[in-house]
Formats: C-alpha cells, sequence, structure tokens
C-alpha cells in the first residue's frame, strides 16, 4: 500500500524533495550567493519529475478517486510542470534578487499544489489542491519587500483568495450536504437521478465563485490587475500560465464529469436554471469587461492582465459546450494561451530589466534595440489577438466551432449559444486594438534614447521566450500536434476511467 | 527505417537558412559556414537514403516504396495527410540535387564574395535546396505542390537578387508569372485528383493515388470522351511544362539567366527546371493508367520533341554565352519529355540525372569565365580563353562534349542513345524520333560554335583574362569527373540505372551492345555528332571571328529570325499582352462611355440622396459614431474604475456577483 501510494506520487515527491534540497542550499554560504547554482537545482527536481511523468504511464486511482493517474492528468502535469519551470529560469532573470532559493521553492510547492489538483477527482482534493497552489502564490506575490506595490498587491490577492475559498468551501459543503459524496463520479451518478436541485444549484453557484477567482472571470477578477502590475514578474508570470492550466482543467472535470447532469441550458430561447447558463453570463460579462478595460490601460502587464480576463471568458465559451470536445479545446487553449502569456512576460521582465519599466513608453522602439525580443512580442500579440496562422488563432477557432457546433446538434433551428459567440466575436475585434497598440509602440514609435538601466544578456530568459514564440507558431502551422493527444486522453479519460486500486490489508 | 533522418534532409537546410535570415550583412564566413554545413550534412543522410533505396528488398519482385504517412490537418471528417517516400527515383533524385547542390554553394563563396548581400545570398540557397529536396521525398501531391511553389518563390528571388538592374527585376517576374500559368493547370489537376481518387498520398498500402485501385477508377470515368486519368495527367503536365520551361512556357528560361551565375547552374540547369521532369516520372502510373500510348503521354512526347528542336535552333543565333547554355537546357528537357511521353521515365530520369552534372558544369564553367573576363558576357567579345584559363578550358570541353553526346566516353551520349532508341521503337509516329536526331545535330553544332568563339582564336576583348580561385575550379574538376563516371550505369551492356528505376536487379551483358536496332541507332547518332562538330569547326573554327557571324552573311533573314527567338516573346506581346491591354481598354471604353452615362445620372440621384444623407449623416450618424467610440473608451475608463484599488469594493463586489447569480438560477427556476 505505502510503495503504491509512493509509485502514484513520485512526481509530486521529487519536486517536494528538491523544494527542500533549494531551501537548504540556500542556506549554505557558498552556494547561496550562487543564482545559477540554485537555478540548476530546481531544474534539475522539475526535470526529475517531468521525466519520471513521462516514462511510467499508468491509469489508476486510489482513496475512490482523491488521487487519479490517467493519461488526462499526466497530460496536464506535464503542462503545467513545464510553464513553472520556464517561471523559475524568468525568475533567475528578474528583479527577485534576495533570497532567490526560497523563491524557486515556493514556485515549487506551488508546482505540487496545481498538479495535486488536477491530478484528482475528489471534492476534497479539489478543495486542499487549490489552497496549496494559492498560498504559495501570495507570498510569491508580496515578495518584494522593499516595494510598496507588491505588498499592496500580495495582501489584496490574499483577502479576495481568502474570500472566495470561503465561498467555494460553502458550495463544496452543500453539493456534499445533498448529495453525500465527495468523489466526482459518484456525484455525476447520483445527479443522474436527483435532477436539479435548489440547494445543488445554490452550491454550484458558490462554487462558481471561487473557481471564478482562481481564473480571474468577472465579476471575481479585480485582484487580477493589481497582482499581475505589483507581483514580481515572474510571479504574475506563474500566476498567469501554470495555475491558469490547473484551474480551468479542474473547472472543466468539476462541470463536465461531475455535473453533466445540472447543466441546464443557457440557449436564447430555451434558458434552463443549471450551471450552463451562469457560466455564459460570467463568459459574457468577462469578456465585455476585460476587453473594455484594457482599452484604457498604460501598463503592459495591466493590459496582460485585463487581457487574460477577456481570455477568461473566451474559454468559459468553450466550457459552454459540455461535452468531452469542448473541454478538449478549452485544454488546447488553456495552454497555447499559458504558453503566449508567459512567452509576453518574459519579454516583459527583460524590459523592465533593460529600461526600468513596464509602461507602454517602456516598449518603444524596441525592435531597434533587440529585434529578436520585438518579433517575439510581435508574435505572441497576434496570437493572442487570434490571427492566422498562429496558434491563438486555432485555439478561438476550436472553442467557438465547439461551442456551436455542440449546440446546434441539441436544439434544432434554435439560435442557441449564437448570441455568445456573437458578443465574443465582436469584442475579439475590440481586443485587436490594445494588442496592436502594444505592437505599435515596440515597432512603430521612435526608440529612446535614455541609456539602458542593465545591459546584461539574459540570454537564458530570451532562450526561453524564443523557444514559447516558435512553440506558437508550430502549433499554428500543426495544431494537431498538441490536439490529438489531448483529445485522445479526454477521450480515454470518458471511455476508459482509472481503475480503482483496492488498498490491501 | 528511420524517416526522422529522412525528413532532416530538406528541414536541415530549410533551418539554416531561416538562421541565416536572422544574421547581421556583415556574419558572412558564418552564414555560408550555416548553410554550407547543414547541406552537407543533407548530402550525406541524401547518400544514405539511395543506399537505403538500393539495398531495400522485401524479398518479393517490383518496386519497393518505403513511406510514412501522417496526419496534417482534419476538416470533418475529412483527414489530410503528409508523407516522406524513399524509393529508387527519388534516391536518386535526392543524391543528385544534394550533391550538386552542396558543389553550387561551395562555389557561390567564390563567386559572390565581393556582394554586398551575401548572407542573404545564402539565405535564399538554403531556401531553395530545402524546397527542392521536399518537392523530392515528398508522398503526397499536396507536399509536393507546396515545396514546389517554394522553389518557385526561391528561384524568384535568386533571378531578382540583383533588383537593382530593371532586366533582373523584370526577369524574376517573369519567371514567376510565366511558371504560375503552369500551376493553375497543376493546381485544377490536384483538385480533380483528390476529388476523383479521394487522397493525395501517392503511395498508402494500396489507397494511394498512384496505387491500382485508384488508377482502376480514374481510367474507367470518361469525362468527355477522354479517360479523366489522361486529363488529370494533362493539368499536371501544365505544371511540369511551366517549370522545365516547355514550349510554349519556355520564354522564362533564357530570361532567368539574369541571376547570378551559380543560381544559373543551381536552378535553372541541374535542379528546378528538372523537377517537372520528375514530376512527370513521378506520377507516371497516372499517365500510364490506360496504357503506354495514352493521349497524355502522347501530348507530352509531341510536346518534349518539338521543344528538343525548336530550342536547339534557337540556341545557334545566341551570343551570350549564358542565354546558349539556356537554350540548350530547354533543348535538353524536350529531350528528356520525350523519353518519359513514349514510356521510358527510367531513360528519362537517366538523362536528367547526367544533364544535372554536366550542364551545371558547363554554367559554372561559363561563370568562371565571366568571372575571367571581368563580367563580359557576349561571346563575341571573347576568344582564344583556353591559354589563359587551363583548367576551365579542360573541365567545359569535358562538359561540352557531354553535352554534344560525343561517343563512348562521356555520359551524354549513352542517355541521349537511350532516348533516341526508345523514340525509335515508338509505335505511334516516327516523327519525335527524327526531330530528336535534328536536335541532337544542332546541340553538336551550336557547342562547337561557342567553343570556337571563347577558347578559340585570338582574345577580341578588352579585358585582361585570368583562371578564377581553386574554390571555384573545383567544383568544375569534381563534375568534370562526374560527367564522365556518370556513363558507366548508363550503357546498354549494363543498363543499372534504369532497372534499378524498375526494381530489378541489375546485369551486366555484352548481348545490350547488339540487341537489334540498337548499334544502328548508335551508329548514326555517332556520325550525326561528329557531322556537327565537323560542321562547326568548318564554319567557325578555321578562320578569326569578326563582330558579324559566318552564317548570318550567309543567311541573313533566318538567322536574325533565330536571333530574336523565333520572336515568341515578341508574340505573346502581340498577342496574350495586347489582348490583355485589349481587353483592359475595351474594358475602360465600356466603363467611360456606357456605364459613365449610367453613373452620372446615378451619381445625380447620388447627390441628391447624398446631400440628405449628409445631413443625417453628419447631425446623425457621425454624432453617434463618435460617440460610440468615445463611449466605448469611456466604458473602458469605468470598466476599470470598478476596481478602484480599495479591496472593501473588491469584496463587495465578489458577494453582489454570487447574489446575482442566485438571483438568476432563483429566476429561471420559478
Amino acid at each position: 500500500m505505502n510503495t503504491l501510494l509512493f509509485n502514484l506520487l513520485t512526481p509530486e515527491l521529487i519536486l517536494a524533495d528538491a523544494a527542500l534540497v533549494v531551501l537548504i542550499a540556500g542556506l549554505i554560504p557558498f552556494t547561496s550567493s550562487h543564482r545559477g547554482m540554485i537555478l540548476s537545482l530546481t531544474l534539475l527536481g522539475g526535470l526529475l519529475s517531468g521525466a519520471w511523468i513521462l516514462t511510467h504511464p499508468a491509469n489508476y486511482s486510489l482513496f475512490g478517486g482523491m488521487v487519479v493517474l490517467d493519461p488526462l492528468t499526466q497530460l496536464a502535469k506535464v503542462a503545467v510542470l513545464a510553464l513553472s519551470l520556464i517561471a523559475c529560469v524568468f525568475a533567475y532573470g528578474s528583479t527577485v534578487k534576495e533570497h532567490f532559493a526560497e523563491y524557486l521553492a515556493l514556485i515549487l510547492f506551488s508546482t505540487i499544489g496545481m498538479m495535486l489538483l488536477v491530478g484528482t477527482e475528489d471534492l476534497l482534493m479539489i478543495f486542499i489542491g487549490l489552497e496549496l497552489t494559492s498560498i504559495p502564490l501570495y507570498l510569491l506575490t508580496g515578495y518584494l519587500k522593499k516595494s510598496s506595490t507588491s505588498a499592496e498587491a500580495a495582501l489584496k490577492y490574499f483577502m479576495v483568495g481568502g474570500v472566495s475559498a470561503a465561498f467555494l468551501l460553502f458550495g463544496l459543503s452543500l453539493i456534499y450536504g445533498v448529495t453525500g459524496v465527495t468523489s466526482l463520479r459518484e456525484l455525476a451518478a447520483i445527479t443522474r437521478t436527483t435532477g436539479t436541485d435548489p440547494l445543488l444549484l445554490a452550491g454550484i453557484v458558490m462554487a462558481l465563485a471561487g473557481f471564478g477567482f482562481k481564473v480571474a472571470a468577472v465579476p471575481f477578477h479585480l485582484w487580477a490587475p493589481d497582482v499581475y502590475e505589483g507581483a514580481p514578474t515572474s510571479s504574475a508570470a506563474l500566476i498567469a500560465s501554470g495555475s491558469k492550466v490547473a484551474g480551468f482543467l479542474i473547472l472543466a472535470k468539476f462541470l463536465t464529469f461531475g455535473l453533466a447532469k445540472t447543466s441546464g441550458s443557457a440557449a436564447w430561447d430555451l434558458m434552463q436554471a443549471g450551471w450552463l447558463p451562469l457560466l455564459a453570463l460570467i463568459a459574457a460579462a468577462s469578456v465585455v469587461i476585460g476587453n473594455l478595460a484594457a482599452l484604457s490601460q498604460r501598463n503592459v502587464k495591466r493590459i496582460l492582465a485585463y487581457s487574460a480576463i477577456a481570455q477568461s471568458g473566451y474559454m468559459l465559451l468553450g466550457l459552454t459546450a459540455a461535452n468531452a470536445n469542448g473541454v478538449a479545446s478549452v485544454l488546447f487553449y488553456v495552454i497555447v494561451y499559458a504558453a503566449t502569456t508567459l512567452g509576453a512576460f518574459g519579454v516583459v521582465a527583460i524590459v523592465e530589466q533593460r529600461r526600468g519599466g513596464s509602461d507602454l513608453d517602456h516598449f518603444d522602439g524596441l525592435h531597434r534595440t533587440s529585434p529578436g525580443l520585438a518579433l517575439c512580442m510581435g508574435i505572441f500579440m497576434i496570437s493572442l489577438a487570434g490571427i492566422p496562422p498562429l496558434a491563438g488563432f486555432f485555439g478561438k477557432f476550436y472553442l467557438f466551432s465547439g461551442a456551436l457546433g455542440s449546440v446546434a446538434s441539441v436544439h434544432d433551428g434554435s439560435f442557441g449559444l449564437l448570441w455568445l459567440l456573437i458578443v465574443a466575436i465582436v469584442f475579439n475585434a475590440v481586443s485587436l486594438y490594445y494588442y496592436v497598440i502594444v505592437l505599435k509602440h515596440v515597432f512603430v514609435a521612435p526608440a529612446d534614447d535614455a541609456p539602458a538601466h542593465d545591459r546584461a544578456c539574459h540570454c537564458g530568459v530570451s532562450a526561453f521566450v524564443g523557444l514559447l514564440a516558435l512553440a506558437v507558431v508550430a502549433l499554428g502551422l500543426y495544431p494537431n500536434a498538441l490536439l490529438n493527444p489531448i483529445q485522445n486522453a479526454i477521450r480515454s479519460a470518458v471511455a476508459n476511467p482509472a481503475k480503482a486500486l483496492v488498498a490491501q490489508p | 527505417m528511420d524517416f526522422l533522418l529522412i525528413a532532416l534532409i530538406p528541414l536541415l537546410p530549410l533551418v539554416a537558412a531561416g538562421l541565416t535570415a536572422l544574421l547581421k550583412r556583415e556574419q558572412k564566413a558564418l552564414s555560408a559556414t550555416l548553410v554550407i554545413g547543414a547541406q552537407t550534412v543533407a548530402c550525406v543522410l541524401s547518400l544514405w537514403a539511395l543506399l537505403l533505396a538500393m539495398c531495400a528488398d522485401n524479398g518479393e519482385p517490383g518496386l519497393i516504396h518505403e513511406f510514412v504517412n501522417f496526419p496534417w490537418l482534419t476538416f470533418g471528417h475529412e483527414t489530410l495527410k503528409l508523407g516522406l517516400l524513399v524509393d529508387p527515383l527519388s534516391g536518386v533524385m535526392g543524391a543528385m540535387v544534394a550533391f550538386v547542390a552542396l558543389l553550387i554553394f561551395i562555389y557561390s563563396h567564390g563567386y559572390m564574395k565581393e556582394d554586398r548581400n551575401y548572407t542573404r545570398f545564402y539565405t535564399f540557397l538554403g531556401l531553395f535546396s530545402g524546397a527542392m529536396l521536399g518537392v523530392v521525398y515528398s508522398n503526397s501531391l499536396l507536399l509536393t505542390f507546396v515545396c514546389w511553389e517554394l522553389v518557385g518563390l526561391a528561384s524568384y528571388l535568386l533571378i531578382g537578387f540583383w533588383f537593382f538592374k530593371p532586366s533582373a527585376a523584370a526577369a524574376a517576374k517573369k519567371a514567376f508569372l510565366t511558371t504560375r500559368v503552369g500551376d493553375m493547370g497543376l493546381m485544377i489537376g490536384m483538385f480533380w485528383l483528390y476529388k476523383a481518387a479521394g487522397t493525395l498520398l501517392f503511395y498508402d498500402n494500396g489507397a494511394g493515388c498512384l496505387e491500382q485501385a485508384a488508377l482502376a477508377t480514374m481510367a474507367k470515368t470518361l469525362v468527355g470522351g477522354l479517360a479523366l486519368s489522361n486529363i488529370i495527367a494533362l493539368l499536371i503536365f501544365c505544371g511540369a511544362a511551366g517549370k522545365s520551361g516547355q514550349f510554349p512556357l519556355h520564354v522564362w528560361l533564357p530570361d532567368a539567366m539574369e541571376g547570378p551565375t551559380p543560381v544559373s547552374a543551381l536552378i535553372h540547369a541541374a535542379t528546378m527546371v528538372a523537377a517537372g521532369v520528375y514530376l512527370v516520372a513521378r506520377v507516371f502510373p497516372i499517365f500510364a493508367a490506360t496504357g503506354t500510348h495514352s493521349i497524355s503521354l502522347i501530348v507530352v512526347a509531341s510536346v518534349g520533341a518539338f521543344t528538343a528542336l525548336f530550342a536547339a535552333l534557337i540556341a545557334v543565333a545566341q551570343n551570350d554565352i549564358k542565354r546558349i547554355l539556356a537554350y540548350s537546357t530547354v533543348s535538353q528537357l524536350g529531350f528528356m519529355m520525350l523519353a518519359a511521353g513514349v514510356g521510358h521515365p527510367g531513360v528519362a530520369m537517366l538523362h536528367l540525372i547526367a544533364h544535372a552534372f554536366f550542364k551545371a558544369l558547363l554554367f559554372m564553367g561559363a561563370g568562371s569565365v565571366i568571372h575571367g573576363v571581368h563580367d563580359e558576357q557576349d561571346i563575341r567579345e571573347m576568344g582564344g580563353l583556353r591559354r589563359f584559363m587551363p583548367v576551365t578550358f579542360v573541365t567545359y570541353s569535358i562538359g561540352m562534349l557531354a553535352l554534344a553526346g560525343f561517343p563512348v566516353l562521356f555520359s551524354g551520349f549513352w542517355s541521349k542513345d537511350a532516348i533516341l532508341h526508345a523514340a525509335h521503337l515508338w509505335p505511334v509516329s516516327q516523327l519525335p524520333f527524327y526531330m530528336a536526331t535534328a536536335a541532337a545535330f544542332l546541340t553538336a553544332f551550336y557547342m562547337t560554335r561557342q567553343m570556337a568563339y571563347v577558347f578559340f582564336g585570338q582574345y577580341r576583348g578588352h579585358a585582361h583574362p585570368h583562371e578564377s580561385p581553386a574554390v571555384m575550379t573545383l567544383p568544375l574538376v569534381i563534375l568534370a569527373a562526374a560527367a564522365i563516371l556518370m556513363s558507366l550505369p548508363a550503357t546498354p551492356a549494363w543498363p543499372a540505372f534504369e532497372e534499378f528505376l524498375k526494381g530489378e536487379a541489375a546485369h551486366f551483358s555484352l548481348e545490350g551492345l547488339t540487341e537489334p536496332g540498337f548499334l544502328q541507332i548508335a551508329l548514326t547518332s555517332t556520325a550525326i555528332v561528329f557531322l556537327g562538330i565537323g560542321l562547326g569547326w568548318l564554319i567557325y573554327g578555321r578562320k578569326p571571328l569578326g563582330a558579324v557571324d559566318p552564317i548570318q552573311t550567309a543567311a541573313a533573314p533566318a538567322f536574325r529570325a533565330l536571333a530574336n527567338r523565333l520572336y515568341i516573346d515578341e508574340i505573346y506581346d502581340a498577342t496574350v499582352i495586347r489582348a490583355l491591354h485589349g481587353f483592359g481598354s475595351l474594358a475602360a471604353w465600356i466603363d467611360r462611355q456606357i456605364l459613365a452615362g449610367i453613373v452620372s445620372a446615378v451619381a445625380a440621384l447620388s447627390f441628391f440622396v447624398s446631400a440628405v444623407s449628409n445631413g443625417i449623416d453628419r447631425f446623425v450618424i457621425n454624432f453617434g459614431f463618435d460617440n460610440s467610440c468615445n463611449a466605448l473608451r469611456e466604458y473602458g475608463g469605468a470598466a476599470a474604475s470598478c476596481e478602484g484599488g480599495r479591496v472593501q469594493g473588491y469584496l463587495r463586489l465578489i458577494a453582489l456577483g454570487t447574489v446575482i447569480l442566485l438571483a438568476v438560477i432563483g429566476w429561471l427556476l420559478v
């Protein structure tokens, strides 16, 4: 039994060990001054953990779904791990200079939380995973002790996060109270017979508020701009990428695996109570408010924050398809989006170091001083705006066509979710404005003559920014490279549920 | 078989090109190292692929196609697949392309050393090589088409490399547009093939479009009295004719000589122009779906034979050293098409490979000459160069003898004989055979003329000729050796090459030499070659040459017509382009005279309407549009100001949001 548990959780355990080793290394006088060595230790741990996942394909679940190891969770774990490690590299080239080892260890702890979160099908573990993810993130946000904005952002993040967690816990306990189970699979079996119980719906609303905080959807989004701006750039990058992938995957599993029968309907003329109309409402509000508010921002990190809110709206729209295809398109899009945003934050991190800020004006004439970075930024922004042939376009295409297709097939002749799609597409057009404004500063505005603060090469960060840009282009040219594994993993999770392992006496 | 390595063959030069594109203008050494290094590896890999194709053996007789297919794009229930293919045909072609390209890349280092845009040149070369190798190893007509167009793009960029010369810019445009006319046919053929066969993969374990099931369906379907296979084959041939400079789409090839000489050697002699012949050989099963005398093959043979003779005629009266070679290339490509048309794609490929080596040799030799006499291209301004440039002279002579088909020693002799033999045995008509024989005679004649003008007699120019550096002459020597050695697997006594392409074991037998018909063909062609060289020497070799060509004095009108390339360009100007202009003028006239009246009437009405709408516009719409734009901005500000920075407000909004959601649920439940 113990060895079995050990086997199933090896990747997480490796990461935990790595975090402890990094912490200790930070205490040794010789190594603590060698940030490169600490980074290498972190990356080594991460790579070992990733290698273990890749070399041990499995299809098991433990403790009635508390720990699930199937192709889908493994794929999500690898994605989350990769994004976190790149955030570690960004941290190496960013403003975090003191207590570097502790910083990386916190990232690793948060990553463990994300991996547990994506690897469970149980309400209780979902809550624990979410908290384990969030608490290190609060610390990472407030890591710049001497910066008041960083401290303020951390406090806001923490308070909003705490209230949301309370909502989530309340919601989950309502659901447990109505059904008496915590496993998503059993929940699905029970709700198939009970139908829509008002108390269950109230629980879903509360839970949605908690998840809405995690994915920064309106009206639970207000922390995002402050945190993205105030936190160290690498922390913001992690919040925008890895944590978002984990949050969306678990939200998708929660709704489509556990509560498929209480979905209701969000079709314009056939609204029915359930989580679908709520989701549609939140999605529409996020798309509208996120895109509008981004228009008036002058800071690139804040633009990215509002863009994140709007993009959350698109992804929630993908979830309204309420079937396996919808989940696949959401997972594809969130991974692509995370890679793109991570890359954009990488560019921001370098610009911040060189020019001392991340306002739009700091990006003036970037293409003259560092053409490679400018090109990458162009790729990221255009992909976020959803222009072919980059990955962002195909992601949106799958999201929208999934949402449209599922409804059309269910209610023939109804307008279905068309209203939501129209809102999304109109405001996607609006979003082009602020993405292009960034590029205008990068490519058109004359370079500012102020001497660079820092002429270091930032080779590690640049290399990963380049790699991410390459990935965005490659996934645009050949989306099946990622979409096929995702579709196969989800198909297997639906058709061939993980085998429960019974504890040996 | 490890297809990852096969995929590397086209990818390596492509990636190297991408990397060099990022380099600065001054990083010349790095760019050349990158591209040449990548090409070297690609060349080694392609030789390995050739070896695989030679050794592959599944215990059954017949051709072996090793392929791998992978899905590329899914729409609805259809999946488009791409694939890679290694078989004798792609093995041979790929090895030749990679090898010749490598030599030319090395040679370019000497030729382009002084050019400002040296790094860009290597970028384009890498792009070209990657695309061309993609055409070769593709197992899908779609992938072939994509790479085919990339090849066209690279060719456009390289012809127009000296874009500041108006003639080069025009030539690039002409090449692109002319080949594009053919590509239209290829594209339509591709679509039709997809509709008919349901796939664009060449081989797919029985489901490919070149395999029995698809071919049988296409042969049976009749469209307007023709078998569908023939229609598709003819459409594909349009594309092949455009790329391979077949009449009437040959006009771009001589003009393309405006590009740097290594480009002419690489693209317009050895590789790209041969892509058309390769494509015909690749999809030959479609051409031959209704038998080896199908209408599509008859068209191919006729076009090929006509082009061979027609271009050879024009070559006689040209004075630009590269233009002569260009027309000679057109003519030789005609020979290859003829061979494919009479049902022997193997023979066509044999001539293609042999021709690639000696024609690259000739072009690079010409480049060496041009380099040596300081950018002079007119052969009337040369002469006696054999004393100044001994290495170039010897290697060029070998190339010339191979092209002319000088007996026994040179590869051109055997491959040309094989074509003449195949044409002779063609039961449909003997006309192509006679046309090809005449073209062979003319080939020997015009090459002798060129040799006499360039290397013999007295130097007539004003520069100081000198030999080229070793980096340029070394590839010449290697290619000269190849021009001779390529004759080994080509003789009828050891027809290794053609049987390799057919998938049969090669065997040595002297009986091939005494096969009926062969000996008399060989003797005839020998006699013709000697006649051509002799006549050429008689006219040009014996006395010192002046500014006026001896033939010009003898038959002025004919020479003038030939010198003006039989006025084909002028005919196009007078017909196609004039017609287009005519249509344009007609449309303009209709526009002005007829439509303008209506327009004026409408305009008057419009003025009235617009006066009204102007008012509405100014006071209603504009007001609305500007205001809505401003409103959007303001909403943006408002949306952003929800978060005023006070965390109490944030928490209130969360609670409010939850309450609203609960209210919605309640409302829906009631």
